[in-house]
């Protein structure tokens, strides 16, 4: 099968500054991609790049075996920008409408059902929309005409947690039809429980490409235990994947590298009265990547 | 009607109608006061002669013969303020063809709609075109019916004619801030163009008659296109007009090969 995305080389410089270089990414078919970067790092650069809104320096891409300036192929994408402007007094189902118009026409009940999915408003002028509002508009438009391949740019910014949940269910029912999806993010809690793969981007180039089970297994955990009663740092000094060890009385602080195995059955043998366990936040990502296989990008990233 | 032309139309709905309330209201106030000049040519005559020296005459147009229909038609309606009315709504309408909706980032999703960069241009200009021809069309029949109204004696066809060049010129400065929102996303930049060709232009032509030294500039004042032929007087200057409609195609081939070729949004 060819791939949904396929870019080879791709670079994007504004000016004298770089937005993108020789990015070489393949996005497979049915597949529920997730873009990571912090924000400037090139995810919105990419994305844009893919849908001909700019147009790269020098470099190669190609969406859906087509080049993305053959405007035919965009009716197959539904795309969410990342910072997502509606405005003025037409209201949302209008524009809506005028949208799916353009995209080979959708029908009023799918739009109606989306938009009663998520709860969102449709009757109220655009320009009045709460943040929140705005993009459940941006996602109905996205998901509306059942295109091949998303495009969704930081698609959860905004919404509120029982949105969030519905909009990665619906995600996941696009890949339950062997449709793909690229989803850009910041943050990794929100892409990992519904991507196969993440790519990485930082400073314009693509750190990595990973399988999300092996990146879970590479994120570094602030962890923190607190119990009854002060413990000796003996009994935790040595474990596997535990690193920058604290014992201070009664409460133990550490990062863990990948499995917390170890710890816990160390932790286990006192008594435990309260534990934190952080989310693993991508910045640490990036330092294990930079301290470990990252000199090489490291350098190539100046 | 293509489906961006049309939706265009309908985001441009209301500015259109308040033009057209506007300009319409405009046109007739001036010519409800042409009755009472009639009662006394040559005090309204010798008084606006005398009012104004000698260079802003010249701006108003010459101001000879005031107190004719035609005249009075020509000075208050089709020299300055009709022109430059027009002007100002193509203006803001053609920068919100492009550079308005890029610079609040609407633009974006409307680029990734399965419509080539050059169609939506086109459509857009059409959606200016249409408009501007709705606003042309009801302003000409009202100033129509008021001047049979207060017997001002001026053709229909000679109307017909200075509303065609009025329609015509503003078709031309909306394109140009078209053209310039297209090569650069910028509106402020478009209404600095717009602003600078249509004042300069109308200054070099009005006083271009009579001051040598700028007179040449004439030539390259799109001002020069429908006042030199004096529509109202002589009816239709078919070259001059052709020379607008040419200058107007130009600029619309610029804009879209302006913007099928760059980034938008950055």
């Amino acid at each position: 099968m060819t791939a949904v995305v396929r870019t080879e080389g791709l670079t994007k410089f504004y000016g004298d500054r770089r937005g993108l270089e020789d990015l070489d990414l393949e996005i497979r078919p049915g597949e529920v991609f997730g873009y990571l970067g912090p924000n400037g790092a090139g995810k919105t650069t990419t994305i844009r790049l893919i849908l001909d809104v700019i147009r790269p320096t020098r470099g190669r891409v190609t969406v859906l075996g087509t080049d993305p300036r053959d405007a035919r192929v965009r009716a197959r994408i539904g795309y969410l920008p990342g910072e997502l402007a509606l405005e003025g007094r037409e209201r949302a189902r209008d524009y809506l409408a005028f949208l799916g118009g353009v995209r080979g026409g959708v029908s009023r009940e799918r739009i109606d059902a989306l938009a009663e999915r998520l709860e969102a408003d449709l009757s109220a002028p655009m320009g009045r929309l709460s943040k929140g509002n705005k993009q459940k508009v941006g996602l109905i438009q996205a998901f509306m005409h059942e295109p091949e391949f998303l495009i969704l740019d930081e698609p959860t910014s905004g919404l509120d947690p029982l949105v969030q949940q519905e909009f990665l269910a619906m995600v996941r029912e696009v890949r339950a039809s062997g449709r793909t999806v690229l989803m850009s993010s910041h943050v990794l809690a929100e892409v990992e429980n519904v991507s196969d793969r993440v790519g990485i981007v930082r400073a314009g180039r693509l750190v990595a490409v990973e399988d999300i089970a092996a990146l879970r297994e590479k994120a570094v955990r602030l962890v923190e235990f607190h119990f009854d009663a002060p413990v000796p740092r003996e009994a935790f000094e040595g474990l596997a994947g535990v690193r920058d060890l604290r014992v201070e009385g009664a409460s133990v602080r550490c990062t863990i590298d990948g499995r917390p195995d170890a710890l816990v059955k160390a932790a286990a043998r006192f008594t435990v009265v309260h534990m934190v366990s952080a989310e693993p936040d991508l910045e640490e990502i990036f330092l294990t990547y930079y301290s470990e296989e990252g000199g090489h990008h490291a350098r190539a990233g100046v | 009607m293509p489906v961006l032309v049309s939706k265009s139309l309908r985001d441009y709905r209301r500015s259109l109608v308040g033009w057209t309330v506007g300009i319409t209201a405009f046109f007739a106030l001036y010519l409800s006061f042409y009755p009472s000049i009639t009662k006394d040519p040559e005090l309204y005559g010798r008084a606006a002669l005398a009012k104004f020296p000698g260079a802003m005459r010249d701006l108003m147009g010459g101001l000879e013969d005031f107190t004719s229909g035609v005249g009075y038609l020509h000075s208050l309606v089709y020299q300055l303020f009709g022109p430059m009315l027009f002007v100002v709504c193509a203006a803001i309408l053609g920068n919100r063809a492009l550079a308005q909706p890029e610079e609040s980032g609407t633009l974006e999703l409307t680029v990734t709609l399965p419509v080539d960069r050059r169609r939506l241009v086109f459509e857009r200009f059409a959606a200016l075109a249409l408009g501007l021809l709705g606003l042309a069309v009801v302003t000409f029949l009202a100033v129509w019916a008021l001047s049979s109204a207060v017997d001002m004696n001026v053709a229909f066809d000679r109307i017909l004619a200075g509303h065609t060049g009025i329609l015509l010129l503003s078709l031309l400065f909306g394109t140009l801030a078209l053209a310039v929102g297209a090569a650069t996303g910028r509106r402020g930049i478009a209404m600095a163009v717009v602003g600078v060709v249509a004042v300069g232009g109308y200054v070099v032509e009005s006083m271009g008659r009579n001051v040598d030294a700028i007179s040449w500039l004439r030539w390259i004042s799109p001002f020069h296109y429908y006042l030199d032929g004096r529509p109202l007087y002589q009816g239709f200057p078919t070259g001059d007009y052709l020379v607008l409609a040419g200058a107007t195609v130009v600029l619309l081939l610029t804009a879209i090969l302006a913007f099928d070729r760059r980034d938008v949004g950055v």
